[in-house]
């Protein structure tokens, strides 16, 4: 499929506020997308990839994604399952990570639950971050990054520790299956504690996705280090990057879905 | 109600009163006004008086009230207005394209540039986490209704000292620590949640806020040159459309409560003034608003914000002279049993009134709908400039708008305060290594990371400097922030703000001076030219001689420094009868900075970048100690607040403004509070780099002096050693001293004046500067 005949769903409801970047990252590659609001939301035909910004979806005020989950659950779950089942690309940020886990996605069924929980700090916390690529190729939003590669993606959660039911097992499956994507590091690569683990995270953990690799949920925001000028020392480093002039370390993210589905479908 | 008024009162029909006022007397008038907590004075009562006697009819309850909000210090602006319209207002009014709800400059050849601040400070003394978070709902509406997408919002912020005995705090008066944590956490739960970043702010702490807090916010955003909406009908037959939230009892009187002092007694009687903030539906109402906007749907647009229904439907209205008839019973509401006063004047939050035109209502009615927000079409726009409003089919108030929006003003009495300018102390050299380590350590020099964390200050990604700088994982303070709205263009908006009530307290003149001084240098520091500026001038009692001439001096001297800077006040806000433990507060006209980026590849950061760059000091060091925190950290009562000079001022900011355009600034940081000393220290923590330093070459002070005065119009500036004669040769050109100190070095701070002074290592600075603040939040 050619980049120009791709549409991106942008999922939104009130309090959902992080999808105007999320588009405008879209529109730079060069794809096209809608914002679409979950009452009008009748079916996925049409759309190549779903996406669910960061925010506070109603507020946040029951728990964080909750009542976003149970509106797609009565709205268009069977349609969102079979979109997924025919291995469309589906990505939710922040908030969007947590409204995947709420519904069940992610870590995906037979996995055992899963939850993000406040953060160990207690309060809301927006800072630079820096994850490291642990995913050895089955996630579809990775793979234009090297593997153990770090990547600057700011954060901006209160609740976004995840915690598993059965901690144990659970990671040693994670692990198995390749559903691990990002960890929380340091400057150095290394796992670490806050304020590089800004919430506690079990084993670092900072990005999931399911079995089949086509679901990713995240903490970090991608599109806030879209460009280079937003990350925090652009001033001291200068725009030339890796990936080109004015690249910031979240692009990939969505180069990678791109290619994917033009690959794919 | 006491029983000598009740004859005062007569009941019209179950939700209506008249006042029985050609009769009243004196005595009458007063209680009249303080039984239905109008705030009306008896010379302004009497004014009511004869207006109905002409009119030979009775006045009703919801006519009362509506003169009542319409008259109040905080809608009309009595007591400022004749000093604001002599000395602010007029300042380079050639470059204001709106002052309306919000102000509106070009910003380029497409945008308009959109700028509000307002106070919320009587609500935040009572509800501060409720205050401060209708505060940004307020100053957000402020923004879109003149067709914006906000994409900025300033917090400044002032409490009580934090270490305030309890057992000192009067019954009623909350704890400054209390207050500090709920104001934050109401900005950073709204805030966060409207999905509007909170990029730059200012916490400060004096004992004169005791029991009153100051919380100021402001609010930039930007729109497209054709999509400008303004604050007026522009013609009869337009249609009121009243959208967002519903009207319920909260925020009732918030108007005439923030045109009064707190007392003991205002915990109670002040609940139902405090509005309810619910972000949950300004977020969607900022899509429906903007959708209409873009689909040129809208034809006039106001917030409804103090005084409610009644100013928003009146003001619209009046502006081009018109006038409106509204029917009462369409305004949705949120519990049924209000009277009409209550709906007519309540200041429930998130509501919006728009103007459409006829043919343009139903598909204004669908946009909101879509986005499950109220919108109702409510009245319309008249030919005769009267109000009319009716409620189940009964005429409840109907007033010539031009008596209602007459513009009362007052010309109150005034005396200029004396000011000492002189300094007399002696005492003997401290050690200056534990006292850099105090002052770093201080609360108005310390780490605010751990509140601006807590703001999402990169929702919307635009923030390309960012409110903490510096090397990854060593944050520092930053001079300004920076947005870049549009998506196209590299044209970037700077935001700063900046009172020091330690000066103004001392000085007013200079303390103003020293304000909008502060604001430029922040500005230029990042690379932004100044465009405009906007005040919020917080002070005491406007009946008492000194807050008034307090007042006066703070314009004058906005004009002196401003006219000469070529800044025209885009915005502005009056917050008068701000009362605390110790009466009345320090002046605390609060300076907004809004400086405009033509590349932000060109900005610059505090924190410095590599070892052997030069160290400059731009401008010159005076003995200027009072209210400087040097010598309140050595209980130093005297000195003159150090005076600022707009000339040279503007000459330093376009010679600044040309080193960053040839990009010999490395690294910046401007002189405030703990001098050069805290400058540097914070540059050091940002950069993780320390610097060798000689002040030889200031002349003719002592060395303690050299490091913590806080002189106005001062940079500290890294500078590659191969650009330093280029950069030397700016300023020598335009007269404006430089003195090379040092350079950046290793990882310690040292500084020698003949003989070395300060020797400390940047971790123990940086541990002292992170938990100055910090600790008191815990």
């Amino acid at each position: 499929m050619k980049k120009s005949d791709m549409r991106v769903a942008i999922v939104r409801m009130e309090g959902t506020n992080c999808e105007q970047e999320l588009q405008d990252a879209f529109t730079v590659l060069g794809v096209d997308s809608k914002f679409v609001h979950i009452k009008q939301l009748k079916e996925l035909t049409g759309f190549h990839c779903v996406v669910i910004p960061g925010g506070f979806s109603a507020g946040d005020y029951v728990r964080a994604g909750a009542i976003f989950a149970s509106l797609i659950k009565t709205k268009i779950f069977k349609e969102l399952k079979e979109f997924i089942k025919e291995g469309y690309p589906v990505l939710g940020i922040c908030n969007g990570f947590q409204i995947l886990v709420e519904m069940g996605f992610l870590p995906g069924k037979g996995r055992g639950r899963a939850c993000l929980a406040p953060n160990d700090s207690g309060v809301y916390e927006c800072r630079p971050t820096l994850v490291r690529n642990e995913n050895r190729g089955k996630c579809v939003f990775t793979n234009k990054l090297k593997r153990k590669e770090i990547r600057m993606m700011p954060c901006a959660h209160a609740e976004g520790k995840i915690i598993l039911e059965e901690p144990k097992k659970m990671l040693s499956q994670l692990k198995a299956d390749d559903q691990i994507v990002f960890r929380w590091v340091d400057p150095d690569g290394k796992l670490a504690g806050y304020p590089w683990n800004p919430n506690g995270s079990l084993d670092n953990l900072a990005g999931l996705c399911n079995m089949e690799g086509n679901v990713l949920g995240l903490m970090p925001h991608p599109e806030r280090s879209f460009f280079r000028w937003q990350h925090v020392d652009w001033v001291r480093k200068g725009l030339s990057a890796p990936g080109g002039y004015n690249v910031g370390d979240g692009r990939a993210i969505f180069e990678s879905v791109i290619e994917c589905i033009s690959k794919k479908f | 109600m006491s029983e000598v008024t009740k004859e005062l009162f007569i009941k019209r029909s179950p939700d209506l009163m008249e006042l029985e006022l050609p009769t009243a007397t004196e005595q009458d008038l007063a209680r009249i006004s303080r039984e239905l907590a109008i705030g009306l004075s008896v010379e302004e009562m009497k004014k009511v008086q004869r207006y109905f006697m002409k009119m030979r009819r009775l006045p009703t309850d919801v006519e009362m009230e509506a003169i009542g909000q319409a008259w109040s210090e905080h809608c009309c602006y009595k007591s400022s207005k004749i000093w604001l319209k002599k000395y602010v207002y007029p300042i380079q009014l050639d470059k204001i394209v709106a002052r309306e709800d919000a102000g509106v400059m070009e910003f380029n050849k497409e945008y308009y540039l959109v700028a509000a601040l307002e106070s919320h400070n009587h609500p935040s003394a009572i509800a501060p986490y409720g205050g401060a978070a209708t505060g940004i709902g307020g100053i957000l509406r402020d923004v879109l209704c003149m067709g914006a997408q906000p994409v900025a919002l300033i917090d400044p912020l002032f409490f009580g000292g934090l270490d305030w005995d309890f057992e000192k705090l009067p019954k009623g008066v909350k704890h400054p620590r209390y207050l500090f944590r709920r104001v934050y956490e109401g900005i950073r739960d709204y805030g966060n949640r409207v999905g509007i970043p909170t990029v730059a702010g200012q916490i400060c702490f004096d004992d004169c806020y005791l029991g009153n807090p100051i919380v100021n916010v402001g609010c930039v955003g930007v729109v497209k040159k054709e999509e400008l909406i303004h604050s007026y009908a522009a013609k009869p037959g337009e249609i009121y459309i009243l959208a967002g939230g519903k009207t319920g009892r909260d925020g009732i009187h918030g108007v005439t409560f923030a045109s009064a002092d707190l007392d003991a007694g205002s915990e109670q009687v002040a609940q139902s003034c405090v509005q309810i903030g619910d972000p949950i539906t300004k977020e969607p109402l900022i899509h429906a608003f903007r959708e209409c906007v873009t689909k040129g749907l809208v034809e006039g647009s106001k917030d409804l914000g103090g005084g409610g229904l009644s100013c928003a439907s009146s003001e619209l209205a009046w502006e081009r002279g018109y006038g409106a008839e509204i029917d009462m019973d369409n305004v949705p509401l949120k519990v049924a049993g209000l009277k009409p006063w209550e709906i007519w004047v309540s200041e429930s939050q998130e509501r919006m009134m728009l103007l459409i035109k006829n043919e343009n209502v139903e598909e204004v009615l669908k946009i909101f709908e879509s986005w499950d927000i109220s919108a109702t079409p409510i009245g319309k726009v008249i030919k005769d400039p009267v109000i009319r409003v009716l409620y189940k089919n009964e005429k409840v108030l109907e007033l010539d708008l031009s008596f209602l929006l007459g513009e009362p003003t007052l010309k109150r009495p005034y005396e200029t305060a004396n000011v000492i300018r002189e300094d007399n102390s002696s005492f003997d050299l401290p050690d200056l290594n534990e006292v850099l380590l105090s002052v770093v350590g201080s609360l108005p020099v310390a780490s605010r990371e751990k509140v601006i964390r807590q703001y999402d200050h990169e929702v919307r990604g635009k923030t390309v400097i960012k409110p903490l700088q510096g090397k990854l994982g060593f944050p520092t303070h930053g001079d300004a922030a920076v947005v870049k709205p549009l998506i196209n263009s590299n044209n970037g908006i700077a935001l700063t703000s900046d009172v020091n009530p330690s000066f103004t307290k001392l000085d007013p003149w200079r303390g103003t001076l020293s304000a909008v001084d502060e604001v430029c240098r922040n500005l230029v520091a990042v690379g932004a030219e100044p465009c405009c500026l906007a005040d919020c001038l917080n002070l005491g009692d406007p009946t008492k001689l000194k807050t008034m001439g307090d007042l006066v001096q703070v314009c004058k001297a906005l004009k002196k420094v401003a006219s000469v800077l070529e800044l025209p006040f885009i915005s502005g806000n009056v917050s008068l009868y701000n009362e605390g433990l110790h009466g009345s507060i320090a002046p605390t006209p609060l300076i907004l900075g809004i400086g405009r980026v033509e590349d932000i590849t060109f900005c610059t950061t505090t924190d410095f970048k590599e070892r052997e760059d030069l160290i400059y000091l731009v401008g010159e060091t005076k003995k200027e100690m009072g209210g400087s925190l040097y010598y309140k950290l050595l209980n130093v009562r005297e000195g003159k607040v150090p005076n600022s000079d707009p000339e040279r001022l503007k000459e330093s900011v376009d010679a600044v403004l040309e080193a960053n355009h040839r990009k010999l600034i490395s690294a910046i940081h401007d002189a405030s509070e703990g001098g050069i000393a805290a400058a540097v220290s914070e540059m050091a923590i940002g950069g993780d780099l320390g610097c060798v330093l000689n002040l030889e070459k200031m002349k003719n002070l002592r060395c303690d002096i050299k490091l913590f005065s806080e002189s106005n119009t001062r940079w500290v500036v890294e500078v590659k050693p191969e650009k330093a004669k280029e950069f030397e040769e700016i300023f020598e050109g335009k007269g404006i001293k430089t003195t090379r100190l040092g350079r950046v070095s290793g990882k310690r701070i040292r500084i020698a004046d003949r003989k070395e002074i300060i020797n400390l290592p940047i971790d123990l600075i940086r541990k002292e500067w992170n938990n100055g603040l910090k600790k008191w939040m815990e």
